[in-house]
């Protein structure tokens, strides 16, 4: 389980990896071809613009807590790629004691379709998050009191898939260039171990919703 | 000109909302979860407590009854199902008792599941905590929607004590097991009870037991009038053993993927066991 743990962090890690290198292709930036539907450029901002986050991004539910917010960064030719970073908390009601959540977020968006200037749907999307929650009680490696790999998982990080659909509303507006609604459906490796080895188990029981909204910041 | 604007944007409009109404409409309340490990828990809560007083009102003055041990259900969740139709297939059967470990993380998925596949159970039934049901978040969910660590219940004139002993879970900082409980339930035994039988999850002198004072709580639990024998789960295999050589006899239970039933039954003279496969 914990050699599956890092598969997924290197996973994560080499999916963000474009962020660097994105820069070279700056000097040509009219390398992107029209098409009929996907109507998405990436500006490629230089310097240290391209410190600065493309977006912000809010979730409801999803493993993360109730709500996270976040920043994050999108790259690729067309946008395609989105790393974000997000804090999230858990509030006493439905915790032992109010808790704080914090999510590292991949997302691949294939495809968008422009209807007219203002809207654009993102039929499909995907990705994997790895989100933490502090407090005591959660471990990444077994406390040492247990012999070793007695319980060989941990209850602290836990990796999650999802697929996603998004809706975008361009405004003309120098502070927000757009407002995206989206909704993932996601679920986490154990509940994944546990469908694999349970016929009884159906995917109602193994699958979660979770709902947000994304904003494009200024940079154009 | 403005017609086909009216035109180009309707569609658009149309996906927004269809989308975010599908999404709403198939998700449902009990498909957003906030975190695996929160206690926002659905469905019955307080089992142990409404099923200790079926069995008590049920066996009432009786010297004569069954039940059937299974423990270690977690994350099999296809033999829990299987085990609950045997036991439902079986006659004269009183009630459960499930030994622990109902989670294999902690997550309260894994309770509320269990739960539902034990809640069809036609007789009724009580969850001992297991190491595995202690993991993060696991007890609160477990005390919430089974009950105390430590119970007792009277089964006509045979008192059950069911009590913790993952010491390790609690880094042997607690009182575990606790021998206060054990006194204070001793001290309140009825008059009517002549027999006892203890209840674990993980017996003396597995790693999960305070081993330092694994005889001091034998000498304890000596004390009930009449102690039958002690069932514990934990070990996965099924196993009797008369652990202090004073003719007291162990029984442990196999995990549910073995997928065998342990049978007491109960006259008023002794006990009988027996194993049923399924």
């Amino acid at each position: 389980m914990r050699r599956y743990l890092f598969n997924i962090l290197a996973c994560l890690l080499l999916s963000a990896f474009p962020i660097g290198t994105f820069a070279q292709t700056s000097d040509s930036p009219g390398a992107t071809p029209l098409r009929r539907w996907d109507k998405r450029t990436h500006p490629k901002y230089a310097g240290w613009e391209r410190l600065c986050p493309t977006h912000a991004k809010f979730q409801y539910a999803g493993g993360m807590g109730v709500s996270s917010f976040g920043v994050g960064w999108d790259y690729g030719k067309r946008r395609q790629w989105e790393t974000d970073f997000l804090a999230g908390f858990l509030p006493s009601k439905y915790a032992d004691k109010f808790r704080l959540t914090f999510t590292v977020k991949q997302n691949y968006i294939p495809w968008s379709m422009s209807f007219n200037e203002h809207w654009a749907l993102e039929p499909f999307y995907c990705g994997l998050y790895v989100t933490t929650i502090a407090g005591e009680e959660f471990w990444e490696k077994e406390p040492g009191r247990y012999p070793n790999r007695y319980y060989n998982f941990s209850t602290k990080l836990r990796p999650y898939i999802f697929i996603g659909q998004r809706m975008n509303f361009n405004l003309k507006n120098s502070l927000v260039k757009h407002v995206s609604l989206f909704y993932e459906v996601n679920t986490c490796e154990l509940y994944l171990i546990s469908k694999f080895t349970n016929k009884t188990l159906k995917m109602k029981d193994i699958l979660r919703f979770s709902f947000g909204a994304k904003v494009q910041l200024f940079k154009d | 000109m403005h017609k086909i604007d009216n035109k180009k944007k309707r569609p658009a409009f149309f996906y927004a909302c269809l989308f975010f109404l599908s999404a709403i409409g198939l998700g449902g309340c009990e498909m957003i979860e906030f975190h695996p490990y929160d206690l926002d828990i659905d469905g019955e809560t307080g089992i142990n407590a409404k099923n200790i007083e079926r069995i008590e009102t049920a066996l009432k003055g009786k010297n004569e009854f069954s039940f059937v041990f299974i423990s270690d259900t977690q994350r099999w969740y296809d033999e829990t199902e299987d085990a609950v139709a045997a036991i439902n297939r079986l006659e004269d059967i009183d009630f459960v008792i499930h030994g622990g470990d109902l989670s294999d993380f902690g997550m309260k998925l894994e309770f509320e599941q269990q739960r539902d596949i034990l809640n069809k159970l036609r007789v009724p039934y009580v969850c001992l905590l297991g190491n595995h049901d202690c993991l993060a978040t696991g007890e609160k969910v477990f005390l919430t929607v089974f009950g105390e660590r430590d119970f007792s219940f009277n089964a006509g004139n045979t008192h059950f004590v069911c009590l913790n002993t993952n010491a390790l879970e609690f880094d042997y900082s607690e009182a575990i097991p606790d021998f206060a409980y054990i006194e204070n339930d001793l001290n309140g035994l009825p008059e009517k009870i002549t027999r006892t039988v203890t209840v674990m999850h993980a017996a003396p002198f597995t790693e999960q037991f305070n081993n330092n004072i694994a005889r001091v709580f034998q000498h304890y639990i000596k004390e009930y009038p009449a102690l039958q024998f002690c069932l514990a789960g934990h070990t996965h295999n099924l196993t009797v053993e008369n652990t202090f050589d004073d003719g007291t006899l162990y029984y442990t239970a196999p995990s549910i993927k073995k997928r065998t039933l342990m049978h007491f039954t109960f006259t008023s003279n002794g006990y009988s066991y027996e194993t049923i496969p399924f």
